[in-house]
């Protein structure tokens, strides 16, 4: 059977759109968020020296990044409970699922950055009396997040786009409110090419912002910053 | 006789197998500009961080102001905010303007406030005469402007003692002189220095020691007069004949008609 293309269902589902929208714009901000801080973290374990700290961080970047996404968000989802510890939510073991994935990828960009830093800066910090960490986070942190930006929107794109997968353990964000209009109204072409152009207006918004913030702190006189 | 400001009893250091120190002992003054001259790999630079433990040391003794600092008990930032470090390749911190490059170090170590922080920067740039260069950042400046904030950076943290590593080595000669003159005033303002340089003419001129290191021990050492002009050790003289080779020529501190003492028959490289 074919059905005729209806784009009038668009406008007429437009608030339940906009619903999964701010769904998953909710997800993906707090996930990138809380990935963000703890990648930074995770990130500055994997530089350590330590034995112990740099083994036990390997292993959770190797774990999160080699294992499916969609496997991550069941076993917090539906694992844990199993182990006596409930998540009510789907909407709050789906942010916790993501946001332990995206720290693994971000304490990689972070790590990344910080050896794009010559040691030289650290040597010259420290050799002026500077504490280890007062060198690290006013000396290479800053230069690090800056260096490492690029890569940065990528996995921020990607956290918009895979926070779509939360929609498996029930969560109502913009893919799963897509799939359910499409269901009832039988018109998947319209419903399903507006809620791509959704999601494309969120990831290409981040690009454009992330690439303001590169311009705004560019470095004056490095590769990339406009020569004036 | 006044106390030397740096005693240095047997220090050793090995990467791996390479012995790069064999046993160092040297004196530093209060107010003596040491200049440690030799050929690549013998060991200069490693020495220098050895002061400061950007390097640690393997064994002897590294007395501060008469502290051994690699005792456990000492606190080595305290000892890095009075022996501050003049680098090849600048280091000059990427993302701060030349001067919060400054008083960075001055606010986080030295516990300034901003406006104190910034005026003493400010004052530090006008030594070194780069003061309408204070909000450039380094990408933006020459290598001998660099080096010159550089050298302000640490003489801003009031230090007892500067360590220059091969301070002009990164540079092109006609940047050179420019650094080597601030380095020069400060010399004379009575900064204690300790400078490992190829630059023979600033050793000559402004040198109270010169050290020659070859293969991890110091060779000879002397006054620059007894150094240049009259090298006891063979090693020395063929170090010097071979560096004025390269560099005498374009060296307005070395005579032209500078040679070295010994006819060189038997010390061929």
């Amino acid at each position: 059977m074919v059905m005729t293309i209806d784009w009038t269902i668009i406008p007429d589902y437009l608030p339940v759109f906009f619903k999964g929208l701010e769904t998953t714009l909710l997800i993906s901000a707090i996930s990138i968020l809380i990935g963000f801080v703890g990648g930074i973290l995770i990130g500055m374990c994997r530089i350590s020296r330590n034995p112990l700290v740099y083994g036990i961080s390997s292993v959770y970047v190797e774990a999160f990044r080699g294992t499916p996404l969609l496997i991550q968000i069941f076993l917090v989802y539906l694992g844990l409970p199993q182990l006596g510890i409930y998540i009510e939510s789907p909407l709050v073991a789906g942010l916790i699922a993501l946001s332990l994935n995206s720290a693994a990828y971000q304490s990689e960009i972070f790590r990344g950055g910080v050896q794009s830093i010559s040691v030289g800066q650290i040597e010259a910090a420290r050799s002026l009396g500077m504490t280890y960490n007062q060198a690290l986070f006013n000396v290479v942190i800053p230069q690090a997040i800056r260096n490492a930006l690029p890569p940065y929107t990528n996995e921020f794109i990607t956290m918009i786009k895979d926070s779509s997968l939360v929609m498996t353990i029930g969560v109502l964000e913009l893919t799963l409110r897509g799939k359910l209009i499409s269901a009832t109204t039988g018109q998947s072409i319209p419903v399903l090419l507006f809620v791509a152009v959704l999601y494309f207006t969120l990831t290409f918004s981040t690009s454009r912002i992330l690439r303001y913030v590169e311009k705004r702190f560019a470095i004056p006189g490095m590769i990339g910053s406009d020569q004036k | 006789m006044t106390e030397p400001i740096i005693e240095i009893i047997d220090l050793k250091k090995s990467f791996g197998d390479n012995h790069v120190l064999k046993g160092i002992s040297m004196k530093v003054f209060p107010q003596e500009v040491v200049t440690i001259i030799g050929a690549s790999g013998s060991g200069k630079s490693t020495l220098l961080r050895c002061l400061n433990h950007l390097n640690m040391p393997d064994g002897g003794k590294i007395l501060f102001q008469g502290h051994d600092i690699n005792d456990k008990d000492i606190d080595i930032n305290a000892v890095r905010t009075q022996m501050n470090m003049v680098f090849q390749s600048f280091n000059l911190f990427m993302h701060l303007t030349a001067k919060r490059n400054i008083a960075l170090a001055l606010i986080k170590v030295k516990k300034m406030g901003k406006a104190e922080a910034e005026q003493r920067a400010m004052e530090a740039l006008d030594k070194v005469g780069l003061s309408d260069k204070a909000d450039a950042y380094p990408g933006e400046l020459s290598g001998g402007q660099q080096q010159r904030v550089a050298i302000a950076r640490a003489m801003a943290m009031d230090p007892k003692v500067i360590l220059f590593d091969e301070p002009t080595s990164a540079l092109d000669p006609e940047l050179i002189g420019e650094v080597l003159d601030v380095m020069k005033k400060l010399a004379t303002s009575g900064m204690t220095m300790v400078v490992v340089t190829h630059e023979m003419g600033f050793a000559r001129e402004m040198a109270d020691k010169v050290i020659f290191m070859d293969q991890g021990v110091i060779a000879e050492q002397g006054t620059p007069e007894d150094l240049f002009v009259n090298p006891q050790n063979p090693r020395t003289k063929v170090f010097l004949r071979r560096i004025l080779k390269e560099v005498g020529a374009m060296d307005p501190g070395i005579p032209s008609d500078f040679v070295p003492n010994g006819n060189g028959v038997h010390d061929k490289p």
